[in-house]
């Protein structure tokens, strides 16, 4: 019996066996597949390679199908958002057959990284202060203005994504990166704390990894997409949680008109999460 | 996307594109104000077997990584055995349409006898009897216009707006349009045009 | 609350007794404190068999159990060779399953505490089945995969309780297979399950095209069935066409969908959709290790392709055989056991049960991994 994983070195797709500038670099082995980094046409554009490998145990006209399916309904939910405005990597190329995608290299880090070190050094200072340092977050304190200001650029995120009809699927704080703000590029004019704290809240929220995104405009769908999201949040960040409902829900409504009703539902599912029980 | 600028312009410019095997080597050339695009276009369709190139029409193209990337696509799919056209070259006009459709591909990216400016590429497979020498060579003796580099700053000169708004379904934009910085609004419509490409109406 | 009765440090004897659906099961189980060994002494089930066409229904189901219950006690206890005064506690299964047998077997498990003066574990079905399948393979801390006709659902450890990651959005997985050998009026003898794994076995000329129907690490069953039965009705005009106006009379490219390609598209489908959602629990929690448990875990299809997975990943595939992964009342026995070896006991008065209960609920006061 084998208890641990053993390191594992996978094949590379074909595409990443021809000759290139950098070696390819194997970023995350999910269980939808693998990201690579590596760069497109030219040294000098880096790029996410995300290969759905064949699933061996799957019937081949099964998985063809499969991989096919997905690689392009990610694909097109990509390049939807992208003209629609909402900020996600653009796609360079698709070759469903094959099952990659290449997509523009997002720089900075998940918002998860950020929040999570944020909390840590907030906590220090707290006991340097003399206090427990394990207190939750209000939000109200003036220290939390970056988190605060954190959660209402991704509740605009979502807001814009959600408007425009689309459902991500697969909300966490792992799926949102921190990008630095780029440019030329004008930074929203709320949601934007304004330099006070020590810039690893910064950024402009790019929401990544639509494996499981779809295109939808119903509320429900729009709800289930933000439990998913409140649940991560908690367990990944438990002492923000309050947060959560405050700052997200009300930035949120700001960002997209049909808001109060997707809410109300999300109250609903709520409710149901909690007691969803099963026959036996 | 800056590359730096070559100088002095080669005639014909040979590219190292990441992820393609030695067997290909990619040239490319562009041509102003050209004056025997008729001349062109006939040996296309006359099939003329010493005229394999991909002839673009320049006004249907907003930048080198638009060029690269379809260039890159035709490779892949050749590789993959899957080509929907007759060779590489009319693989690479083809794959700068948002759609499947083939003979609207040509029409719109390829070289037409109105053609005033245009991007040339030549995709050498080896085992093959030429080098860049003679392709450059042959394009000098064919090619009647002024040679350019294939450059953003270049490119964006023969771009028509109009056409590639309406190509690649870009008039719904008003984010983009409202973009102040140039640099930032050409770099995010280029972005939109490679995503555009990469589905090809799938 | 009556304290735990241990008899001066020697094995821990207990009777489990299992009727959540169409299985009666009593089991009896020995856990050596010194040793810390397992011991199955007694595992006898009887299953309620209902003509092909049809399924068990609660009265009929509750009646077999009733009937039977008597008989199967006295058969598992003659099988260890214990007495009840050896007997530690009387182990129950207090949910979830179908209202009208839990009763039944939950009222002969009080009248064995009253008889025999032993005190009573209420026992979580799918923890049951979790914690027989981690005692029998040897997996410490798995993704389990828990599969059987009122449940599907992927779970994993942490602090103390049996998460649910991941659940079937309507019907079980089991129930779709059943209720379409129904369809087929395959034999419910020994199971319709296994009667379709055979058929499957015997058809994959084509792959007939079938929903897929995984949302993240959800999913769903009741399309597929739909889809499969109107594939099954197809077939079956199909048959009349070629019955009327002989071979040769189907439309040129039609292809001819037999019952053995249906079972076969249907197993790979269902299957390849548990996998999926099993991997990314695996990928999520970081674990290699899959352990599936359930009646439908006998299925060596749905194993084999797990075992490729989980290769993959590094790691391995622990299943059961039928005498464990199949409703039995050992396991309850033994969940139940581990519950009293930590002071766990349920008063007559609370020794209900109940059709919903789910695996999350459960306290797992036994691990504290």
């Amino acid at each position: 019996m084998t208890d641990d994983t053993e390191p594992q070195q996978f094949p590379l797709p074909a595409i990443l066996t021809y000759p290139s500038s950098k070696t390819p670099e194997l970023i995350t082995q999910g269980a939808e597949g693998r990201l690579y980094k590596t760069t497109y046409l030219l040294p000098s554009v880096p790029c996410a390679l995300k290969y759905r490998p064949p699933k061996p145990w799957r019937h081949p006209v099964l998985d063809a199908r499969l991989t096919r399916h997905r690689i392009l309904s990610e694909a097109r939910v990509l390049v939807k958002c992208r003209r629609e405005g909402v900020a996600v990597p653009a796609v360079y190329a698709v070759d469903e057959a094959a099952g990659w995608l290449a997509l523009e290299w997002v720089a900075g880090a998940p918002v998860r990284v950020g929040v999570n070190e944020w909390l840590r050094r907030r906590r220090d200072s707290e006991r340097a202060a003399g206090r427990g340092g394990d207190a939750v977050v209000t939000g109200d304190a003036p220290g939390d203005a970056d988190l605060v200001a954190l959660m209402r650029r991704i509740a605009g995120a979502l807001g814009r994504m959600h408007k425009v009809g689309i459902v991500h699927g697969d909300l966490t704080t792992s799926n949102m990166m921190l990008r630095p703000w780029g440019e030329g590029r004008e930074r929203p004019a709320n949601g934007h704390a304004g330099g006070q704290g020590d810039g690893l809240l910064e950024g402009e929220i790019v929401l990544i990894d639509f494996g499981l995104a779809g295109q939808s405009t119903s509320d429900e769908d729009r709800a289930v997409d933000l439990y998913v999201l409140e649940r991560a949040f908690a367990s990944t960040h438990p002492r923000a949680e309050a947060l959560f409902s405050t700052v997200l829900e009300s930035a949120y409504r700001e960002a997209f008109k049909q808001a109060p009703i997707v809410l109300k539902k999300l109250e609903e599912v709520r409710m149901r999460g909690r007691k969803r029980s099963m026959l036996g | 996307m800056k590359e730096p600028e070559k100088a002095p312009p080669a005639w014909l410019e040979t590219i190292r594109l990441e992820h393609v095997p030695e067997t290909h080597s990619v040239h490319v050339a562009v041509f102003k104000d050209i004056e025997n695009a008729e001349f062109l276009h006939q040996q296309l369709l006359g099939r003329n077997a010493d005229f394999e190139y991909a002839f673009i029409d320049a006004s249907s193209v907003v930048s080198r990584l638009q060029v690269l990337s379809a260039i890159f696509k035709s490779i892949t799919v050749q590789l993959n055995g899957a080509m929907k056209t007759p060779n590489i070259h009319s693989e690479i006009v083809s794959s700068l349409s948002p759609t499947k459709n083939i003979s609207e591909a040509y029409r719109r990216y390829g070289i037409t006898p109105t053609s005033k400016n245009i991007i040339v590429v030549r995709v050498l497979i080896s085992p093959s009897t030429l080098t860049a020498e003679d392709v450059e060579k042959h394009l000098v003796d064919n090619v009647q216009g002024v040679s350019r580099p294939l450059d953003d700053k270049t490119l964006s000169g023969f771009t028509d707006w109009s056409k590639i708004r309406k190509y690649y379904k870009l008039n719904g934009v008003g984010w983009v349009d409202a973009l102040k910085d140039v640099g930032v609004k050409s770099k995010e419509m280029e972005m939109l045009v490679l995503g555009g490409m990469s589905l090809r109406g799938l | 609350m009556t304290k735990p009765t241990n008899t001066g440090g020697g094995p821990l004897i207990a009777l489990g007794c299992e009727g959540s659906a169409n299985k009666l099961g009593i089991g009896i189980i020995s856990h050596d404190p010194t040793t810390g060994k397992t011991a199955v002494l007694a595992n006898i089930r009887h299953t309620f068999v209902s003509p092909p066409g049809t399924g068990f229904l609660p009265k009929d189901t509750a009646k077999h159990h009733r009937t039977f219950f008597a008989r199967i006690a006295l058969a598992a206890l003659r099988a260890a060779k214990v007495t009840p005064s050896q007997l530690a506690c009387i182990c129950y299964t207090k949910g979830p399953g179908m209202g009208a047998p839990l009763q039944s077997v939950a009222v002969a498990a009080r009248t064995l505490s009253l008889l025999w003066d032993r005190p009573l574990v209420g026992v979580n079905h799918c923890v049951g089945h979790i914690e027989m399948g981690r005692e029998i393979t040897g997996a410490t801390n798995p993704v389990v995969l828990y599969v059987s006709g009122g449940n599907t659902q992927v779970i994993a450890y942490a602090e103390q309780r049996y998460r649910i990651f991941g659940e079937t959005l309507d019907i079980a997985v089991g129930n779709c297979l059943d209720r379409f050998a129904r369809t087929l009026a395959i034999s419910n003898d020994p199971a319709p399950g296994y009667n379709i794994e055979l058929l499957a076995r015997k058809g994959g000329a084509v792959l007939l095209d079938l929903p897929y129907a995984v949302k993240g690490m959800d999913c769903s069953f009741s399309g597929i069935l739909g889809a499969a039965d109107i594939l099954a009705a197809q077939m079956r005009a199909q048959d009349k066409i070629l019955e009327t106006e002989g071979p040769g009379a189907l439309k040129e490219g039609e292809t001819r969908i037999t019952p053995e390609d249906l079972c076969f598209s249907l197993q790979e489908t269902v299957y390849a959709m548990l996998v999926e959602i099993t991997e990314r629990a695996m990928a999520h929690v970081g674990s290699a290790q899959v352990l599936i448990v359930g009646g439908v875990g006998c299925n060596e299809r749905l194993q084999a392709m797990m075992g490729s997975m989980a290769a993959e990943r590094g790691g391995s595939v622990y299943a059961t055989d039928e005498r464990f992964c199949i409703d039995n009342g050992i396991m309850i026995a033994h969940a139940g056991l581990l519950a009293y070896e930590t002071g766990f006991v349920t008063p007559l008065a609370e020794s209900t049960c109940t059709q919903r209960f789910r695996t999350d609920e459960m306290l797992i006061k036994w691990r504290d991994d």
